[in-house]
């Protein structure tokens, strides 16, 4: 498959989500459904990579380029993840001119208060997953805690947690 | 204080890759490095680049990035937060995708990334009290904070509202409702 359609192809998905696995139903019409170039089980192990790894789960669109056109396909893949979020520049631009009004401050730390709703509310299903015992919720409350209250650097604590969690598998 | 492209493009290298859970997660160590503790955005500033990548099509972190580094340090700062970001975690995609198989098999690395999700539950967490503690101040802030935070959380996690119309709603009376700051 050529990379060019690749890309064209993917880019359709992402420019059409608002999230990152918002392009998955696309996807899965264009590739698995209609030109029959990736199996549901290949798309599938692309999306949990996606989501296993670090950083956004959209990336997982870059598996998808490699499963169907090598390393080409990659890098269209990787174009098509990237490109739209270039569209937010003259948004920004163009909102930033008129942040100066108290009215429009207002509105915008109130929208800091809703965020940080939204934030707890996307945390719901991952401390579901997370919190599966007691020491997972000592876990999970040390992290709140020492990231809330010192300058410790995230990663660290990431870090940390994870040689914890190793610990406690391999003496348990 | 505004860094240079070499700090600001070492951050989003250095959060972007180091933190497992999807964009939220990410956005929340991000707010915390750039707003709390290198303070190169303002928390209007974050809001601002927050809202916009919301509305904008495509995965929502990257656009953040995007939207987050331009006002730091313009269209360079944005190319290069998206690149440092979003690059190395996509090779990573490939090549878990390739290994996948034999690595989700292995309990001992199962252990380790259930450590890093809990860890990551607790930085969301820190986040959204970073976020609303400077807004504490008062009855009538306290007051705001529980109706928009608490009507944001509820109806995003109770009644599946998508976050555009709530943040648009959250703008919307935010604009009306002026705050005492």
């Amino acid at each position: 498959m050529s990379p060019v359609v690749v890309y064209l192809l993917l880019l359709k998905a992402t420019l059409t989500s608002f999230s990152g696995l918002g392009s998955l139903a696309l996807i899965h019409t264009d590739f698995v459904e209609q030109r029959h170039v990736l199996t549901d089980h290949q798309l599938n192990t692309a999306v949990v990579a996606g989501r296993t790894g670090p950083g956004p789960n959209g990336v997982y669109v870059v598996s998808v380029g490699y499963l169907v056109a090598g390393v080409p396909g990659a890098i269209a893949g990787f174009a098509a993840v990237v490109t739209p979020a270039f569209l937010v520049l003259p948004l920004m631009y163009w909102a930033g001119k008129r942040a100066d009004s108290p009215r429009v401050k207002s509105a915008i730390r109130a929208v800091v208060i809703a965020s940080a709703g939204l934030l707890l509310s996307v945390s719901m299903p991952l401390a579901r997953d997370a919190i599966t015992g007691t020491f997972a919720l000592v876990l999970v409350l040390a992290s709140a805690l020492v990231l809330a209250f010192t300058k410790t650097d995230s990663a660290w604590v990431m870090l940390g947690a994870a040689l914890i969690g190793l610990a406690a598998k391999l003496f348990s | 204080m505004r860094p240079t492209l070499g700090p600001l493009t070492w951050l989003y290298f250095r959060v972007g890759n180091t933190t497992f859970g999807g964009g939220d997660p990410t956005m929340a160590a991000l707010q915390r490095e750039l707003v709390e503790q290198k303070r190169w955005l303002t928390r209007e500033d974050f809001a601002l680049a927050y809202s916009l990548a919301r509305i904008t099509p495509g995965t929502n972190i990257i656009a953040f990035c995007a939207a987050s580094a331009v006002r730091i340090l313009g269209v360079w700062g944005a190319i290069a937060a998206v690149l440092a970001e979003t690059a190395p975690s996509a090779v990573l995609a490939v090549l878990l995708t390739l290994g996948f198989e034999s690595w989700a098999k292995n309990p001992v690395m199962m252990a380790a990334i259930a450590g890093t999700v809990a860890a990551v539950t607790g930085m969301m967490w820190a986040s959204v009290w970073l976020l609303v503690r400077p807004y504490l101040s008062d009855a009538q802030s306290l007051l705001r904070v529980v109706l928009l935070g608490g009507g944001a959380f509820l109806a995003a996690w109770k009644f599946g509202v998508t976050p555009v119309p709530v943040i648009a709603i959250a703008a919307a009376i935010g604009f009306f409702w002026r705050d005492s700051e």
